[in-house]
């Protein structure tokens, strides 16, 4: 809402300068968003909440002026001087509710032309197109009082059945019919349907109606945009004058299915004070006599009520305790009486406040308090801190999360957060197929935003896939997000890990630079970590297929690591790289965690380790051997782990080389080589026999 | 008699000594000396073969050169130890890089988060998170925003396609029916909806903060983006004020901005609350005279808040006259960009490794 400094002024005294007003207006919630100096003037540009219809003029913003400078506001008298009711008009209103007040004036004899400079430059300061002074008049009045109006070319007003204009006039306030058309001042054909209020206008019925005959047609959208064959043009003699009370409810929804909003359809949406309605239309007559010579020769209303009164109960007390601060009951009697409301003292410590009926915002004891605060301002409240018992509450889920995060930067990962809603065909693309049902989103806005992912993964493919084209060698990253699906009527959101690696690490070693190509090797040792410190002792690794190896904690498949084919990587823009992933349901590993940690007594008796470099074939899986050993160990043989391996020139081909540790201690005794000894060579000879084994 | 004369070799330690210039020689001294096969030792061995009187007197001498040798490898010791070690120190080219893992680095988004959740938690506020898929109910109409109104265009929402005979039998997270009286399946367009939740389950008093991902069809460019983050707050209880909500909001503002901040709270309209208000600072770019970062009005929006609406207590069947409360809510976004000075909302989930290396 733009307004200026000296259309204010018309309105209201103001002695200070446009930049303290602007400051005044702002902490008082109009908030001034930009304030210009142009052509003598300055431009404020107010933001109005959708709770203050009351704002969007002119004269609202002056009231609110005079009550936070401490002046009156100057009275506006409009002195109709033609103050003829006629027979020559008949409002029909189809539905009140669609419509409670429509007011018209038939003005003859307009001169129709260009606006003086003083109006016309006044319309642009606020950013509205000079037109004709009939035009500027009515917006001009739109922007002065708040209530719009439309200027109908009255001659145009053609009945179809007679052709030309038939006195008495019709006016019609009706729901539009399906399939009808009107083509909108901007030029625009519109399909209207039931949705739609549209003005028409007809013959009246009692004169020449036939059946089954269309005996009206649309001549403005209601409350959004008049038609084009009725505007007013320069030829105009005779003019209809609507001012009139549009459901606000109504209006939204036309101007949201026409797709079309205007000053009009802005203000009736956010209601229309009824008071205004009579005042800007009178005020707007008055202006089309002394500025293009128009008479208003006749005027008609429907809906016209007195307005209820509204009365509200204001606890004194009960201010100073919601707000924190004492104000006095005449300070807030002073504030009240200055933005117009009435008070009067109903009961003990109890004021009867009386509201204006323009202030449509407020309907409860609480809407007052808010006034008192705004006027008295909020800088003037102190800072207290509630006395709130303590708590100790905590999130476990949040703290699990924020558990796992820092282990995973902690090895390395960087946290990404993507978008929640895929395109549909990144499914596809990252050959990601899925028992549960995506979501739809009902309204995206681009392909891009079509559902909601049931998995973390394609959208962690793009993200390697960005990195990647922004030439980064090396991309580890994870996200702990939701994901969703829909399943047996339900909605699912859960708590997902997804990891991916990608390129090859640099590690600068004293031995110097070693190139760590990311494998599926490395997410297994990132999450081996995971468990251990999330207190999860039986878990496995499953083959799934090729390119799957699923991931289990106790019986419960949790998640599984993924390594794209090449079609699924070149859909994603991945070329010659491998991406090692890995995605787990945090809601379904949860149950496997174990925080609680017991310490395991340090050992007391020295442990004998022996180390076993044994070369192989590759197929031997090195789950077996291990398995093979802690068999043949004995309860000796407390710790087994594979702690070097080799594969190349200096073995045969088609063998691996294993070196692993194995640890004898006992609880009771120091052990002895001898006793140990012959516990290794039976493990040795157990692998050279099972495994075809040789020991390097 | 001993093949060895124990005075040559008095007379040779000093020499030895004064030559031996490492570690290494000193150890191979002390060995040839004091070792289990060395020189006192074997001297100590003749002892035995001597006759009777004349071992007291040369069994006083071996002790004698045992215990001088022993000072002199110990005062070496001292002398070597040094000078070694300076000698290491200045043979290392410092300028060579570092050898040690690097850390992951947390998105900054969680980060101030976190750090904002911690503040509120220092405070005896507890964080709860909710679905991000919620109910025309939890995200409208219990809040007090009407669906058919003015005040709801801010909040353009992303609507879930469901078949309408399926909604009535759909299941939230937490198996709050999605049925006529709560409305359509939509993402949240704000964390809000949680107040609902809470204030539904939980009696006050109440001191909750939330933070979560919320969700608006806005077209994307550098200061908006179709998904973003919000932290909401809300604290009920018997006689919370207005003033209440302004200390608490000052000393997270401070916290997280610094002590030297200027604050100022704006009347505004959010339906869910009233009174309501826009919480401003001055501007940490140019300390409030005036810049492009705050559109050179010297203050920078961050926070929206007010004393709850009686109609969101009344919605979640609290008595309005037994409870009071405030709520606020920030955008996380708009905190991480002020704060680390990013101009570009879709910086943050583009996760190019060069941005989030720096946080």
């Amino acid at each position: 809402m733009k307004v200026t400094y000296n259309w204010l002024k018309d309105f209201v005294e103001i002695k200070i300068a446009p930049a303290a007003l602007a400051e005044k207006l702002t902490m008082a919630g109009l908030e001034v968003t930009a304030l210009e100096e142009r052509g003598g003037d300055f431009i404020f540009e107010i933001e109005v909440t959708a709770n203050r219809p009351d704002y969007l003029s002119v004269i609202g913003i002056a009231r609110e002026v005079a009550a936070i400078t401490g002046r009156k506001l100057k009275i506006v008298t409009t002195s109709p001087r033609h103050h003829v009711t006629s027979k020559a008009l008949i409002i029909e209103i189809e539905d009140k509710k669609d419509c409670p007040l429509y007011t018209a004036k038939i003005i003859n004899g307009v001169k129709v032309g260009p606006s003086p400079e003083w109006l016309s430059k006044r319309l642009e300061l606020v950013g509205c197109r000079s037109v004709n002074n009939i035009v500027d008049i009515t917006n001009y009045i739109l922007f002065t009082y708040g209530e719009p109006l439309h200027a109908f070319d009255l001659d145009k007003l053609v009945s179809p059945l007679a052709g030309y204009p038939v006195i008495p006039l019709e006016i019609i306030v009706r729901r539009a019919r399906q399939g009808e058309k009107i083509i909108t001042i901007d030029g625009i054909e519109r399909l209207l349907d039931e949705n739609i209020l549209v003005i028409a206008s007809g013959l009246n019925r009692r004169t020449g109606e036939q059946a089954n005959r269309r005996t009206d047609m649309p001549i403005a959208l209601a409350g959004i945009m008049g038609g084009q064959d009725t505007e007013v043009s320069a030829v105009t003699k005779n003019i209809l004058l609507e001012a009139a009370i549009f459901n606000p409810v109504t209006i939204r929804r036309g101007r949201q299915k026409l797709g079309l909003q205007s000053e009009s359809s802005y203000r009736f949406e956010r209601g229309i004070d009824a008071a205004s309605v009579t005042s800007a239309s009178a005020a707007a007559a008055e202006m089309m006599q002394e500025l293009a010579g128009g008479i208003c020769v006749a005027q008609e209303a429907s809906g016209l009520q007195k307005p209820v009164k509204k009365s509200l109960r204001l606890d004194i007390s009960g201010v100073s305790q919601t707000l924190g601060v004492n104000i006095p009951a005449a300070k807030i009697k002073s504030i009240l009486n200055s933005l117009d409301f009435k008070v009067k003292a109903a009961a003990k410590n109890t004021f009867s406040v009386e509201v204006p009926a323009r202030r449509s915002d407020v309907n409860l004891e609480i809407d007052l308090v808010e006034e008192i605060a705004r006027i008295y301002a909020y800088g003037s409240i102190p800072e207290t801190l509630p006395a709130a018992p303590l708590q100790a509450a905590r999130n476990g889920e949040r703290e699990l999360v924020a558990f796992i995060k820092e282990a995973l930067v902690g090895l390395g990962l960087n946290e990404v957060i993507t978008y929640s809603l895929i395109a549909e065909s990144w499914l596809n693309d990252a050959a990601f197929a899925s028992a549960a049902e995506p979501i739809a989103i009902l309204n995206p806005l681009s392909k891009e935003q079509e559902i909601l992912r049931p998995a973390l993964l394609p959208s962690l493919l793009r993200c390697v896939a960005y990195n990647l084209n922004q030439k980064q060698n090396y991309i580890n990253i994870f996200e702990i997000a939701k994901i969703f699906s829909r399943a047996n009527g339900q909605v699912n959101e859960e708590l997902t890990l997804g990891i991916a690696l990608c390129g090859a690490k640099p590690l600068l070693l004293r031995g110097g630079l070693v190139r760590e190509e990311a494998s599926f090797l490395h997410l297994k040792g990132i999450l081996e970590i995971l468990f251990e410190r999330l207190g999860t002792r039986d878990y496995q690794f499953k083959a799934d297929g090729a390119a799957q190896i699923g991931v289990f904690a106790g019986q419960q498949r949790v998640g599984s690591l993924r390594q794209p084919q090449k079609p699924a990587l070149e859909k994603f823009e991945i070329k010659n790289k491998d991406v090692f992933l890995l995605e787990i349901s945090l809601e379904k590993f949860f149950s496997a965690v174990n925080l609680q940690k017991r310490l395991v007594p340090l050992a007391v008796y020295p442990a004998i380790s022996r180390d076993i470099s044994l070369v192989l074939q590759e197929g031997i899986p090195a789950e077996d051997v291990l398995g093979a050993i802690k068999a043949q160990g004995g309860p000796l043989l407390r710790e087994v782990k594979i702690i070097d391996y080799y594969k190349g020139k200096q073995i045969p081909s088609g063998h691996k080389s294993l070196t692993v540790s194995c640890v004898y201690r006992s609880d009771e005794r120091t052990l002895t080589e001898t006793e140990v000894n012959p516990l290794q060579a039976a493990v040795v000879d157990a692998l050279t026999q099972k495994f075809n084994a040789q020991i390097r | 008699m001993p093949n060895i004369d124990i005075d040559a070799v008095k007379a040779q330690i000093d020499a030895e000594i004064e030559k031996i210039n490492s570690a290494p020689a000193l150890e191979d001294f002390r060995i040839k000396y004091l070792g289990r096969k060395g020189i006192v030792a074997q001297l100590t061995a003749s002892i035995p073969n001597l006759i009777p009187h004349e071992r007291q007197a040369f069994g006083q001498k071996v002790n004698t050169l045992k215990n001088r040798i022993a000072s002199l490898v110990e005062e070496k010791q001292k002398t070597l130890v040094e000078p070694e070690r300076q000698a290491g120190a200045g043979g290392v080219d410092m300028g060579m890089p570092g050898i040690a893992q690097d850390l992951g680095r947390l998105h900054p988004l969680t980060q101030v988060i976190d750090e904002i959740c911690a503040i509120f938690m220092r405070m005896g506020f507890s964080i709860v998170e909710g679905p991000e898929i919620e109910t025309e109910h939890n995200n409208f109409t219990g809040l007090n925003i009407p669906l058919e109104h003015p005040s709801r265009d801010v909040f353009d929402t992303f609507y879930l396609k469901l078949a309408s005979e399926r909604v009535s039998q759909l299941t939230g997270s937490t198996g709050k029916l999605a049925n006529r009286q709560t409305g359509k399946l939509l993402l949240r367009s704000h964390t809000s909806p949680v107040q609902i939740r809470v204030m539904q389950s939980r009696k006050p008093p109440l001191a909750v903060v939330v933070p979560g991902r919320v969700y608006r069809p806005d077209a994307v460019d550098a200061s908006h983006s179709f998904m973003f983050h919000q932290i909401e707050g809300f604290m009920v209880d018997k006689n919370i004020a207005f003033s209440d909500l302004k200390g608490v909001l000052t000393i997270l503002a401070k916290a997280v901005f610094g002590k030297e901040i200027k604050m100022r709270f704006r009347p505004h309209f959010f339906p869910f609350t009233e009174p309501s208000a826009e919480v401003d600072i001055s501007c940490i770019i140019c300390k409030g005279k005036g810049c492009s970062v705050c559109g050179r009005k010297g203050w920078l929006e961050i926070l929206g808040s007010g004393m709850i609406h009686p109609n969101v207590f009344k919605n979640v069947g609290y008595g309005p006259k037994k409870y009071t409360g405030f709520a606020f809510g920030m955008g996380v976004e708009r905190i991480a960009m002020l704060k680390y000075g990013i101009n570009d909302i879709r910086l943050f989930f583009e996760n190019d490794m060069r941005f989030l290396k720096q946080f």
